[in-house]
């Protein structure tokens, strides 16, 4: 009943099964694979950082994959979907290669539906009435605990991430 | 190098209260030198720093990272020194929205307009910043993407909120934007260019007070939203915006899906290009929440609430 997040197992318009969702992902990180989705699962194996796999199921913050002949869960965080491999950069024309199947929302694009572009950006005048729509929805701490509390949402006590160590120079002003 | 200790030691130094009529030029000149000379005797620096001051301040003039920036020092209405007020930061805030706003318009849909902000207001109840005014909005755009101004204006467009299947998604974007706000990223950016530009201009002042002003400040238009910010605000965004959900009580994964969602889009899709010229690529922020997270939310259950999730068209 998980909504599947992994937008190739859209692109593929998943019917029920499950199986049918395979999807090409690359490991970020070395990792184990768990025979259940938890760290106190028993290990099913291990995956390098830059290996292949093929995702087969999201839960939580856990993704069904197989590497080669092992199947086993991964941290969802330590894959990435998509084919492009590690990194974010260059890697356009493998993206593109491997996404080349039938996407439905490409053909929005395509269709060269309006966008934003940083031209549109810089010669946007200040626009009053639509300020003044957006304030008027804006709603008060108390209606959206109300709405919140009517789902059964509560406030939790989560613990803020750490920082990484810093990669050498870290100083938000030295980049761009 | 220079820049940065120059911003961060200014920036560092609380002086608010610059009355019409001050010389910015010497003004800087003075405290920016006082600031440097200051920096260099904390550091373990192999000499102590003859006062140099005046070369130091040049060559630090010479080399502006931000050359983009068109900031005329003389039309700031706003404190060079020391933070922002609530109230400055409301009056940059609803100008970058205008102008936002002027580019692309809000969805003629009251109800997810709505949902919207029940769903952020919550979200943004986690951040502790309770001293603005939340406002969100979905943009009438296929673009995927989503911005946040200073002063609790949060948008999120139409395009990427067609990728949403839950609250959980929604919320974990949102918490992102919120992020932003809440640590003051752009505040921080236009603090750095603002004195920058000062710097280059090192000329008199004649301080106005009035919205042409915060134009100056911003750029044109909403420019600054196509500018973006630096890699770290947005690595630093996804730690704690995915925490902010979590607090909510929602799943923490809502985030890390929208943005594998966006790993597998091809890289040449034109409703990506603005995202991906202002933010690292979904692949990289994935990895760098990966270190950060680990193991650390894994006793962390919240709700995807997929029924209750206001679908569009």
């Amino acid at each position: 009943m998980k909504p599947a997040l992994i937008p190739a197992a859209l692109l593929l318009l998943c019917t029920a099964s499950a199986s049918a969702w395979a999807a090409p992902g690359t490991v970020l990180r070395n990792e184990k694979l768990y025979s259940q989705p938890s760290a106190s699962a028993k290990v099913a194996g291990s995956v390098a950082k830059g290996a292949s796999v093929n995702i087969l199921a999201k839960q939580g913050g856990w993704l069904r994959v197989t590497s080669g002949k092992t199947t086993g869960w991964i941290r969802l965080l330590s894959v990435r979907a998509g084919a492009g491999g590690l990194g974010g950069a260059g890697v356009g024309d493998v993206v593109g290669a491997a996404t080349t199947r039938s996407d439905p929302s490409r053909v929005v694009a395509v269709a060269g539906l309006r966008g934003l572009n940083e031209e549109d950006l810089k010669k946007a005048k200040f626009n009053p009435e639509e300020l003044a729509r957006l304030e008027s929805m804006s709603v008060s701490a108390a209606q959206a605990r109300s709405f919140a509390g009517q789902s059964g949402l509560a406030a939790v006590s989560v613990q803020a991430l750490p920082e990484p160590k810093p990669a050498q120079s870290s100083s938000p002003w030295e980049q761009n | 190098m220079n820049i940065k200790r120059i911003v961060i030691a200014v920036s560092l130094f609380a002086f608010s209260g610059m009355a019409a009529g001050l010389d910015f030029g010497k003004l800087l000149e003075e405290r920016i030198n006082q600031e440097l000379n200051k920096d260099k005797k904390t550091q373990p620096a192999p000499a102590p720093a003859p006062a140099q001051a005046p070369a130091t301040s040049q060559s630090a003039a010479a080399t502006p990272p931000q050359e983009k920036q068109k900031i005329d020092a003389r039309q700031l209405g706003f404190a060079l020194f020391g933070d922002y007020s609530l109230e400055e930061e409301n009056r940059i805030g609803k100008q970058i929205a205008g102008d936002l706003l002027g580019a692309v318009q809000l969805v003629r849909d009251d109800k997810l307009q709505n949902y919207v902000n029940l769903v952020g207001n919550w979200v943004a109840q986690q951040s502790g910043r309770k001293d603005v005014t939340w406002r969100f909005g979905v943009l009438d755009t296929e673009d995927i993407n989503a911005f946040a101004a200073p002063g609790g204006f949060i948008f999120v467009t139409k395009g990427l909120y067609r990728r949403l299947n839950n609250e959980a998604d929604l919320a974990g974007v949102l918490g992102h934007e919120i992020a932003h706000v809440s640590q003051k990223h752009h505040l921080k950016l236009l603090k750095q260019s603002s004195l920058i530009g000062a710097l280059g201009q090192a000329a008199s002042s004649k301080v106005k007070d009035s919205d042409q002003a915060v134009q100056n400040l911003i750029g044109n238009g909403a420019e600054i939203m196509a500018r973006g910010l630096d890699k770290n605000a947005e690595f630093e965004a996804d730690r704690i915006g995915i925490v902010y959900a979590a607090r909510a009580g929602y799943d923490p994964w809502g985030l890390p899906g929208v943005l594998q969602d966006l790993a597998a889009l091809p890289a040449k899709d034109s409703r990506t290009s603005l995202l991906y010229k202002t933010h690292p690529h979904p692949a990289d922020r994935l990895a760098a929440l990966g270190e950060a997270v680990d193991g650390r939310l894994d006793a962390v259950h919240g709700k995807e609430l997929a029924n209750r999730f206001y679908r569009i068209r």
